[in-house]
């Protein structure tokens, strides 16, 4: 039993606002006080500090075919941010892309427990499972791409309404169990499957090859699937035309359609440009924040811009493409057969930079003029605005004002012309900080028992130092508690335990349907048999019920 | 892998060739000797689902320093001089790009006339979806990575007009796996040296033959390779004058001389595993038999626990 006590406990989804309180910790599960003292209790003396529940990382590129990419093309990134090996911890290296035991580390030393990776082909979900399993610590799960599936766009070629709704259920719960992922994650609807056609970006009502299906059709469609599932997370949608001037207009369309059902937007901050007259990029951020404030069904994370390197790594492979020829520096792609791509480009953000510097603005913004603290989380879509060690950093902007007039300071100077950021005054609370990085994330996540403190609840903690300088305060936890182990001591990693790997429970989803086998079996590289991902690459998988 | 880390590549799963490859370049290849079931199942023969025609409606060229049944094979064969890649590539991309090439319509480059070239870049810009699959004749000619960094260059630069992917023709079974394990567990591919307690990486310095002539190797661990047969022959006395342990289940070329030979389940046969793909899709392999012999998983495991617990 541990128990830690004297700490001012930070505990959202109880209602508990920094009430000094003590939170006893056994079997891997938050327990009620013991009515007498147990004799073996470890206690662990938070006098001074908050005490949070583990964060939950609802969207980060950490693991399989793309993020191995990366590494493997920027040995650049690795070569001067290295680890040696400890007596509980293994080498590792890489800054924006780390090896997977340096990122289960780094992420339990900033007090993450939980991690999701969000981006995910069928086709190479073994390698997805094969590296978060090589993930220590955190306990994982991955999204399954399938806004480009060519299982899903015939499915949705059907003109008869009932029938397409019913297919597409039933193929979506096939797709998420035989790649054993957590959620339906949407990647530029369509679009990626117009430039393999050497088509443009498409828009909402753009009818897309071969299937002639709207990305207006399978956005709604696949959120209506996940919702009659009832998932425990809802569709998490990467729109149309990322990082475009003047997509703010897709945005708030794609917003729109969606209305009245339950869907997550992911890294809104590159989906909320307006365009100059020059077609340079302004702030959309106050219409995207105020569409969120205005629809309690969805929420979003906001894709934080970091200054200085990233990776840009996403299923997205014509954004990708046109990203590589801002610079024309090396350029990786990937077409997967009859479901996605993929791409990968090295950056650099730099505040002189007047785009960099708006975007920079953007992410901010939207995490400000968002009013619900539980629809709006942070996230730098690592390492595509930044890598997540920034976490910290963005935590003080957030939480104060002055550090953000300090940073407006050293941006181009025009950026003030093309946003709204020196406008705002609002400034984070620590209750408001657990939300948008643990509660609210898990609550979309529809995890009951991550991100909250009360009974029954796992035992996933992380204590924090009361600073006034905040970034230094959250970038080094006093302890990080892991499924009631200690885990991190004064922001280093003491005990490298195994996370467990998450999905959901669809029960025995029906077969594949007999017309979309026989198109499996005459297009796939693959046989329908060898496709489904086996027990052995998610030993003991946690499986979160559905509501349907 | 060293080019990619210099240019990138741009690529696609072999299903891609196959539903939507309507040129194909074979360039230093020879897959119906070196990947048999390649062409029929991938890139010449197969039907597609945008090439319902099968072979008919796909393009082939196959360039190549000699004639082979792939390039008998090829709807073309550019037969070009040995060393010859760098340049011709290059010349391709001053040809797809409409750049003033500078030299007389009737010179050669690599042994073969321009206007052959010529074509050829008019038809890649042509093509729907074109796929360069190039193998040793590309990565092991003179010049090596900036060959293929070279045909990377010309790949990424083609996609201005349409979409055209590489693939290296990889051999030796698992290959491609081992440099996605290294990737994600160390940070880089191949040629990866712990010895300060943190992955380092320098190809050439810390490749096996860099470090066998330097003879810092003091003992080998050698796994799914047979470098009696693969690696020169100053390297193999290399390692035979150091203590070797060798992972095998066949009998090779190495087992005679390995210090202890340990004999494992093979892969796919009797034992189960993950096996990558030339196109890095990863498949389950699957135990058919049951061995007398651990895995190689076993093995290493119980070295390591033995080593851990001594």
């Amino acid at each position: 039993m541990l128990r830690v006590t004297n700490g001012r406990v930070h505990d959202p989804g109880n209602a508990v606002a920094g009430e000094v309180r003590d939170v006893w910790l056994d079997g891997g599960k938050v327990v009620a006080e013991p009515a007498a003292e147990p004799a073996d209790v470890a206690t662990l003396d938070a006098a001074g500090c908050v005490v949070f529940p583990g964060g939950v990382e609802l969207h980060s590129h950490v693991a399989g075919s793309k993020v191995n990419a990366g590494r493997i093309m920027c040995p650049e990134d690795h070569v001067d941010h290295y680890r040696c090996r400890t007596d509980v911890t293994r080498a590792g290296c890489g800054h924006t892309v780390p090896t997977t035991y340096l990122t289960g580390y780094e992420y339990a030393r900033l007090g993450y427990t939980t991690l999701f990776e969000a981006a995910v082909p069928p086709l190479t979900a073994r390698h997805a499972h094969e590296e978060l399993r090589d993930i220590p610590i955190l306990d994982t799960g991955c999204y399954t791409v399938m806004g480009n599936n060519h299982l899903v766009m015939k499915v949705l070629s059907d003109p008869d309404e009932e029938r397409r709704a019913a297919r597409l259920r039933d193929l979506v719960a096939w797709l998420l169990h035989a790649t054993r992922a957590y959620a339906v994650k949407i990647v530029n609807p369509g679009g990626v499957e117009s430039w393999k056609w050497h088509g443009g970006p498409v828009d909402l009502d753009t009818s897309v090859p071969p299937y002639g299906v709207t990305p207006r059709r399978i956005l709604t469609g696949l959120a209506a699937a996940a919702d009659e599932l009832g998932l425990p997370h809802p569709v998490h949608v990467h729109l149309n035309h990322l990082g475009v001037p003047g997509n703010v207009a897709v945005t708030l369309a794609s917003m729109q359609a969606l209305a009245g059902r339950r869907a997550h937007f992911t890294h809104l901050q590159f989906h909320s440009y307006e365009a100059t007259r020059s077609g340079s990029y302004a702030s959309g951020a106050p219409a995207v924040a105020e569409s969120i404030n205005q629809h309690p069904e969805f929420t979003c994370d906001v894709g934080q811009l970091v200054f200085g390197p990233a990776t840009t790594m996403t299923s997205d492979a014509p954004m990708e493409f046109r990203l590589h020829h801002l610079h024309k520096d090396k350029w990786a792609n990937s077409d997967i057969e009859m479901e996605s791509g993929a791409g990968v480009v090295p950056m650099r953000y730099s505040p002189r930079q007047l785009v960099n510097a708006v975007q920079w603005c953007v992410g901010l913004e939207l995490m400000l003029l968002i009013r619900d603290p539980w629809r709006v989380f942070l996230t730098t879509d690592h390492p595509n605005a930044g890598p997540f060690v920034a976490y910290p950093m963005i935590v003080r902007l957030l939480m104060d004002r002055e550090f953000r007039r300090e940073w407006l300071e050293k941006l181009n100077p025009r950026v003030r012309r093309f946003t709204t950021l020196h406008e705002l005054d609002r400034e984070y609370t620590l209750d408001e900080i657990a939300t948008v990085t643990r509660a609210g994330q898990a609550r979309v996540l529809g995890l009951a028992d991550k991100g909250h403190l009360g009974v029954g609840a796992d035992a996933d903690v992380a204590v924090y130092r009361e600073q006034g300088d905040r970034e230094r305060m959250f970038a080094a936890p006093a302890w990080v508690v892991k499924g009631g182990e200690v885990v991190v001591r004064d922001g280093e990693v003491v005990a490298a335990v195994d996370g467990r790997p998450l999905g959901v429970d669809l029960g025995d989803p029906p077969p594949l349907a007999a017309d979309l086998a026989e198109q499996f079996e005459s297009y796939s590289s693959v046989r329908l048999a060898n496709y489904a991902v086996e027990d052995a690459y998610v030993p003991d998988q946690v499986l979160i019920p559905c509501a349907p | 892998m060293i080019a990619r880390q210099q240019v990138g590549l741009a690529t696609c799963t072999l299903g891609e060739v196959k539903n939507r490859a309507d040129l194909v370049i074979f360039w230093g290849c020879n897959p119906r000797e070196s990947h048999q079931r390649h062409q029929a199942r991938y890139s010449a023969s197969v039907k597609g689902q945008f090439i319902p025609e099968g072979r008919k409606g796909r393009r082939i060229v196959a360039i190549d320093v000699r004639p082979t049944s792939t390039t008998a094979a090829a709807d073309q064969f550019i037969q070009v001089e040995p060393g010859s890649t760098f340049e011709t590539a290059t010349l391709l991309r001053a040809l797809v790009a409409g750049k003033r090439i500078g030299i007389e319509e009737d010179a050669k480059v690599g042994g073969v006339p321009l206007h052959v070239w010529r074509e050829l870049a008019e038809a890649i810009k042509a093509a729907d979806y074109g796929v360069i699959l190039f193998g040793l004749g590309v990565t092991h000619d003179r010049g090596h990575d900036l060959n293929v960094e070279e045909l990377g260059a010309l790949i990424r630069e083609v996609n201005d007009y349409t979409r055209f992917y590489g693939l290296p023709m990889r051999g030796h079974g698992n290959v491609t796996g081992s440099n996605q394990v290294m990737g994600w567990q160390t940070g880089y591919p191949i040629a990866v040296n712990f010895n300060r307690g943190y992955p380092r990486y320098n190809p050439g310095e810390f490749s096996v033959l860099g470090l066998l002539a330097r003879e810092e190797v003091d003992a080998a661990i050698i796994i799914a390779t047979d470098p009696g047969a693969h690696l020169p022959g100053d390297s193999v006395a290399a390692l035979q004058a150091i203590p070797t342990i060798y992972l095998e289940p066949h009998v090779n070329t190495t087992t005679g001389w390995a210090t202890v030979v340990i004999p494992v389940a093979p892969a796919g046969v009797a034992a189960e595993g993950t096996f990558y793909r030339m196109d890095n899709v990863p498949l389950r392999v699957r135990k058919l038999v049951d061995s007398p012999f651990p895995s190689d998983e076993e093995v290493l495991r119980s070295i390591k626990e033995t080593i851990l617990h001594a």
